[in-house]
């Protein structure tokens, strides 16, 4: 890697994405700006059905067919995502951004052994005799600390997390500049989620591929990212530095999030979590969307929908409790 | 002991594997299960997938019958035959929520429907009218309110959160003294967790009953419960006050599961594991301590023999030989 540091790897801009149905566009992805710096870790977490996997995919245009990005730009290198030709986009898919997907179980083909799906991932972006495309695939399979005999192994004979792990070789294995993860430990126990956490975060070292980590577990999120985006009904509603954001959460859901997992450690106390259910995004609320769950609502918040105000220069957020967004 | 409103002896559950290659050999699940639960104490069981946290449930509710041992429920033995009046009323004092709030519930009825059938069936209420007014009442305990507009949805309607309130306010219905809870949020958002945690604990304090609350979550089974069984491979491997079990963690895999837990207070200063691996096969599991192949402590000694349950403190057992 000899770019530069500070360059940006991903500039989202504006993003507008959501699902064309019988009754209407449903917002998945409303307005949603975010960077992420060459090797950096953005965690972006929400419930189910916040957008967040919507964003995922329409980063790498694979939206499904009912699905469109209306608006905004995805700018990867300089090029804007947005406009590329089909054609164009598969030179870059999987080349320089590539994706873990939520589901290990289901995103490997059973009928397939796993070096015949990581060689095909090879072979479908240049011609490489068969030889060297298995190399690659035991070097891409060492990397994840799967042995080579396991090469000739259907998705059945492994274990979850062994699974995981291939799906994180089949990921790097053209060793693209972005990995983009939806939910990849959610199905796994705590000590796998674990050491494919330590994997993940080791071979970002080693490789210096930047990673954009999705998932609703936000205690696990403040602990290996270093940019934090809280999602919540299609909208960012708050932004910044890990640390900064545990430390002083500013928006009300994040807030609420947060007190949603009890704790190891410290004294026990009765927490509160959220009340009320996210919003049907067909017809999102008035104003701001969290505002029929917040506890906080003032009338202003049934009217307008607050933007998202840089609180310091590491911290954003979308709330009308907080300085610099009154004035909008 | 007088307190103990359930006890297991020395439970074990072995199913027999139907395949031609392994025929005969069978899928050791649990093993040497043996722990009293006090009258109204939550008893958290805590194990990763395939650790026999399940099985134990299923054990005590009767959905399963055990190989070996003995399960007392208030001093009568549950491990023999049942007449059908027994299971029923067996089933009016032992009732169980599960992880799974979609399939739960019966896909073509209403929740008004879903909800009287406990009443009925137990012979709770004594006509239509009575029905109508318990199924109102227990609806409002569980925070789905208007009971009249849910009583008239069908479960796709609902949320996950509030069909796991379903789950939770049809187990309550019939006002049982024991109630089997498989893992009842790992399948709900975050946000919802917490409210559905506070609403058992409340109503377990005013309905008075005992609790044995099954988990993958070491954090959330400290929130929840006054004592803690770790699970390993079929067996138990430590057992004790939640606080004891968190603060003064004595075995290695008790250890393995607090270090795994996400805790964002920690950050990136957490040291890496001590030891990784799989849970090992429960067909052929490992000779001596089950854990000792992924134990960073082993002795010799570990793969020769079980160790037995040891004494670590008050009320505080541990099987390792350490």
């Amino acid at each position: 890697m000899n770019r530069q540091e500070s360059e940006q790897l991903l500039q989202c801009r504006n993003l507008v994405a959501g699902y064309r149905i019988k009754s209407g566009f449903v917002h998945a992805v409303d307005d949603v700006s975010f960077d992420l710096e060459r090797g950096g870790f953005l965690g972006i977490a929400g419930e189910s059905g916040c957008g967040k996997s919507t964003l995922a995919f329409a980063i790498m245009r694979l939206l499904k067919d009912n699905a469109t990005i209306e608006n905004g730009s995805l700018f990867f290198n300089g090029t804007d995502l947005v406009g590329l030709r089909e054609e164009e986009m598969k030179k870059i898919r999987w080349v320089d951004i590539s994706m873990a997907f939520q589901s290990a179980m289901n995103a490997l083909n059973p009928v397939l052994s796993i070096g015949e799906q990581l060689t095909d991932v090879i072979h479908a972006h240049g011609e490489v005799r068969q030889s060297e495309a298995r190399d690659r695939a035991i070097e891409a399979l060492k990397l994840v600390d799967i042995p080579r005999d396991r090469f000739n192994s259907y998705p059945h004979q492994l274990s979850g997390g062994m699974k995981q792990r291939v799906m994180i070789a089949m990921a790097l294995i053209l060793n693209p500049d972005l990995i983009i993860m939806d939910e990849p430990t959610t199905a796994l126990d705590v000590v796998v989620q674990r050491t494919i956490i330590e994997k993940i975060q080791e071979l970002r070292k080693s490789l210096g591929f930047s990673v954009i980590f999705i998932t609703h577990d936000l205690s696990l999120l403040v602990e290996i990212s270093d940019t934090l985006a809280i999602m919540y009904a299609g909208k960012i509603v708050e932004y910044g530095n890990s640390d900064e954001l545990f430390n002083m959460p500013l928006h009300p859901y994040t807030i609420g999030l947060m007190n949603s997992f009890p704790s190891l450690t410290g004294k026990i106390t009765r927490m509160g979590g959220i009340e009320g259910k996210p919003p049907d995004l067909l017809n999102p609320p008035e104003g701001c969307r969290f505002h029929p769950r917040c506890p906080h609502a003032m009338d202003i918040c049934e009217k307008s929908c607050p933007a998202l105000q840089k609180v310091d220069p590491r911290h954003s957020v979308a709330c009308f409790l907080h300085k610099g967004a009154e004035n909008l | 002991m007088s307190g103990d409103i359930l006890v297991l002896e020395g439970v074990r559950k072995h199913f027999p594997v139907n395949s031609l290659r392994r025929h005969g050999k069978f899928v050791h699940a649990m093993d040497d299960i043996s722990f009293s639960l006090r009258s109204g104490e939550v008893l958290a069981i805590v194990g990763e997938s395939g650790s026999g946290k399940t099985t134990t449930a299923n054990v005590i509710s009767r959905i399963y019958r055990q190989t070996e041992g003995s399960v007392v429920f208030e001093g009568r033995e549950l491990s023999g035959k049942m007449t059908r009046t027994e299971e029923l009323k067996y089933h009016k004092r032992v009732q169980m929520i599960f992880q799974d709030p979609f399939g739960a519930l019966n896909p073509t009825r209403t929740i008004g429907r879903i909800m009287e059938r406990p009443f009925v069936i137990h012979r709770i209420a004594e006509d239509r009218k009575a029905v109508s007014e318990k199924v109102d009442s227990t609806l409002t305990q569980v925070g789905l309110e208007p009971p009249d507009q849910f009583k008239r949805k069908f479960p796709h309607e609902l949320s996950g959160g509030q069909r796991q309130r379903v789950n939770i306010a049809r187990a309550f219905a019939v006002e049982p003294d024991l109630i089997l809870a498989d893992e009842p949020t790992s399948m709900l958002d975050v946000s919802n967790r917490m409210s559905i945690m506070n609403m058992m604990l409340s109503l377990k304090e005013s309905h008075g009953v005992s609790f044995i609350y099954i988990t993958h979550d070491l954090a959330g089974a400290r929130y929840m419960s006054d004592r803690i069984i770790v699970m390993y491979a079929g067996m138990i491997m430590e057992i004790g006050p939640a606080e004891e079990i968190i603060t003064n963690s004595f075995h290695p895999y008790t250890k393995l599961l607090k270090s795994a837990a996400p805790a964002p207070e920690t950050g990136l200063k957490r040291k890496p594991l001590i030891t990784g691996g799989d849970i090992p096969s429960l067909i052929d599991p490992p000779n001596g301590c089950r854990f000792h192949p992924r134990c960073p402590f082993a002795k010799e000694v570990c793969s020769l023999e079980i160790p037995p349950m040891k004494k670590i403190g008050d009320d505080h057992y541990a099987r390792c030989v350490l």
